[in-house]
């Protein structure tokens, strides 16, 4: 078996970015899956995405515009 | 009138940081690879350009690599002369064949050379600066620039007036996020720009002797609620911070929370007498054409592109003061007088809570508020030590260029523990019939004002539900400017039986460090001042306690970083007390109790002290 590279874009591990740790994955060629050397992780670009889109779930205001930093009205 | 200033900084960096790593991949290291020079002097002139066409004016810093290539310093020039650049030195970009020849090392962040390589490689930088210009800049930086290395830089070369020199919190968290390699470690340091000591740069000067003689800016303005928690290099703002911490919408590349942390910025002039500050320093490495992380090239040029057009538009609307950084240092210089605080009321922006914190930073120290912990001191730097600190190769501190902390809820525990201990925290507790009720539990928000001398946080009022008897109590937080001491006052707005009294006891628990890791506390030495019933505890983790009714003082002293903290108290039936910990438990407690009946006020002063 040949050895991982870079896939095309340097996806970091979804699972380790939630513990707040960046690790760029490595690209699997011949089973087309992206690895975590860290941690456990495998998965395809497609799963990769899914779990980044997860990954924002603490983000509750990302798509808020505030314009009042005293007002803590709901 | 209210006036926001921001800084854009460039550097045409050669060999960026990252590049070599992620454009590399697969191929041996090679940093003098034509097409990494080419690609890195592009994305520089794409920074510019970004800049100018949104009306603003930048600090070109250049870089020792830059210095090499005469289309950078032709296009420095150009743009001075154009736009009204200005044309500083980074000490950040050393890598490049000239320089690893020269020095025989892999090294690139100053801070971490040997005194001897500093002075040789600032002489060298600043001498090839003049051959190239003809003139010494008058701006420099790097990520920390340590105070044995700024005052060696002012002694050499006077003209030197502002600088980049810390990186807020940028510390332990940083480094964990990278793997544990990465180790800018710098926690510790003001968030907004300040004249660093002579002694310690992280700790503004006092007074004119102490004064490094530069005014220093921070590396980038950042979240001072998500960094202090989370990864710093996902909040900041550098456009790509925002990406790198996947705060955008993958659908529609939109990133508000950019626009929100600017923003917030600027609301910040309210609490420092109308001025506020913004930096935007993104490195070439961010805009690589492979794309950065998930970010594809197209989504990091937009992020900079409007980012730049953001602080376009708000000076167009007469809202924002673009200023090089020299022109800020003049600003700076005029404006503040060294005992003027930098105060910052924050809230979170981003998870969609109300928390909210106050951060406070003057030459005696740095301390950050949590209204939701009922007006808990979190954070605590005694900066009235000015303590000396060298950093790098040679040193006791090759690295960790961290200011040590008092108190430290993210890495030395706050008010929770498990199952046994204390952490690190300055609330109070009250007590009724053998209940206890913990400020820290009481979530609360806080109002800013300013009076004389002093600012002040008015907690908004909070209940403390006993079985049979309910407390509303209010909390008033003052910082009388040049004291080095914070003033808790908790006053009983009501109580539902009149005639009823709690026992108030407000106390600090504290160690000392710069990391999450205990540190050896023998040398504390814990003290009740009392007349005869004086006691003076060395610290032996023998879990042991004292105490005095109507005791004068209570105190800590903390060798390893030449600080004595205290406390004093004004109420009814007050007893002060210390505690020593014990190994599980490597803390050391003060306080003070008494008792507090309805319209009653119960006040105590945490003080500062430089103790050698
Ligand atoms: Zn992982």
């Amino acid at each position: 078996m040949a050895q991982a590279g870079k896939g095309r874009l340097n996806y970091r591990c979804p699972s380790c970015f939630m513990r707040d740790l960046d690790i760029d994955m490595f690209y699997d060629k011949e089973r087309g899956e992206y690895y975590c050397l860290r941690c456990q992780y495998v998965g395809t670009e497609e799963d990769v995405l899914q779990k980044n889109e997860m990954a924002r779930f603490r983000y509750r205001a990302m798509r808020k515009r505030f314009t009042d930093f005293e007002d803590f009205s709901d | 009138m209210e006036q926001f200033i921001v800084n854009i900084i460039h550097r045409p960096e050669m060999v960026p940081e990252y590049a070599e790593k992620v454009t590399g991949q697969g191929k041996a290291e090679d940093i003098g690879r034509k097409a990494l020079l080419t690609e890195s002097l592009d994305i520089f002139k794409t920074q510019q350009d970004c800049a100018h066409r949104h009306g603003l004016k930048t600090t070109i810093q250049m870089t020792y690599a830059s210095l090499f290539n005469d289309e950078a310093v032709a296009l420095a020039k150009e743009h001075h002369e154009r736009y009204g650049d200005e044309i500083a030195l980074s000490l950040l970009g050393l890598p490049c064949e000239e320089f690893r020849k020269k020095y025989n090392t892999k090294d690139f962040c100053i801070w971490m050379f040997s005194m001897e390589d500093k002075k040789a490689i600032v002489r060298d930088v600043f001498g090839k600066f003049h051959d190239r210009f003809g003139f010494y800049p008058e701006s420099t930086g790097s990520y920390y620039l340590d105070a044995e290395l700024i005052n060696f830089i002012k002694a050499e070369y006077p003209q030197v007036k502002c600088a980049v020199a810390t990186c807020w919190e940028e510390g332990p968290k940083a480094y964990h996020t990278c793997n544990n390699s990465w180790y800018t470690l710098m926690d510790g340091g003001p968030w907004a720009p300040w004249i660093p000591s002579k002694q310690n740069t992280h700790a503004p000067a006092a007074n004119a002797e102490e004064d490094s003689g530069i005014v220093a800016i921070p590396h980038l303005s950042r979240d001072l609620l998500a960094c202090y928690d989370g990864n710093g290099s996902n909040f900041g703002t550098h456009p790509q911070n925002v990406l790198r911490g996947m705060i955008y919408d993958t659908s529609t590349w939109e990133f508000p929370y950019l626009y929100n942390l600017i923003d917030q910025y600027r609301a910040l002039a309210k609490y420092n007498d109308g001025y506020a500050y913004n930096m935007m320093f993104v490195g070439p490495g961010w805009m690589n054409k492979m794309g950065r992380w998930e970010a594809p090239y197209e989504l990091l040029l937009k992020s900079y592109e409007e980012g730049c057009a953001y602080y376009g538009e708000l000076k167009r609307q007469g809202k924002l003061t673009d200023m090089t950084m020299s022109e800020f240092a003049d600003y700076y210089r005029a404006k503040k007088g060294y005992t003027v605080p930098e105060c910052a009321l924050w809230r979170d922006i981003l998870y969609g809570s109300k928390k909210q914190l106050f951060w406070y930073c003057d030459p005696y120290m740095r301390a950050c508020v949590n209204m939701d912990q009922g007006g808990a001191l979190v954070d605590l730097r005694p900066y009235v030590a000015k303590l000396e600190w060298p950093v790098g190769i040679g040193t006791k501190h090759v690295q960790d260029a961290s200011y040590p902390f008092l108190i430290q809820e993210k890495y030395r525990a706050g008010y929770f523990t498990h199952y046994a201990g204390e952490g690190t925290v300055r609330s109070a507790k009250l007590r009724y019939r053998g209940e206890e009720v913990d400020l820290c539990l009481c979530r609360t928000k806080a109002h800013f004002e300013r009076e004389g001398g002093e600012r002040r946080l008015t907690l908004d009022p909070v209940t403390v539900e006993f079985d049979g008897l309910s407390v509303t109590l209010q909390t008033v937080i003052a910082f009388p400017e040049g004291e080095s001491c914070i003033r808790y006052e908790r006053r009983v707005l009501s109580m539902s039986d009149p005639d009823a009294q709690v026992q108030i006891d407000e106390y600090m628990v504290g160690c000392y460090g710069t990391t999450e890791y205990p540190e050896d506390m023998t040398s504390l030495t814990l003290r009740v001042d009392a007349g005869e019933d004086s006691v003076a505890l060395p610290y032996e983790y023998k879990c042991r306690e004292a105490g005095a009714d109507g005791a004068a003082r209570v105190s800590c002293d903390v060798p390893p970083i030449k600080t004595r903290v205290s406390m004093t108290c004004e109420g009814r039936q007050p007893r002060g007390y210390v505690r020593e910990g014990y190994a599980f438990s490597p803390m050391f407690a003060l306080g003070y109790t008494g008792t507090l009946r309805e319209k009653e006020v119960f006040t105590t002063w945490l003080k500062l002290e430089k103790a050698d």
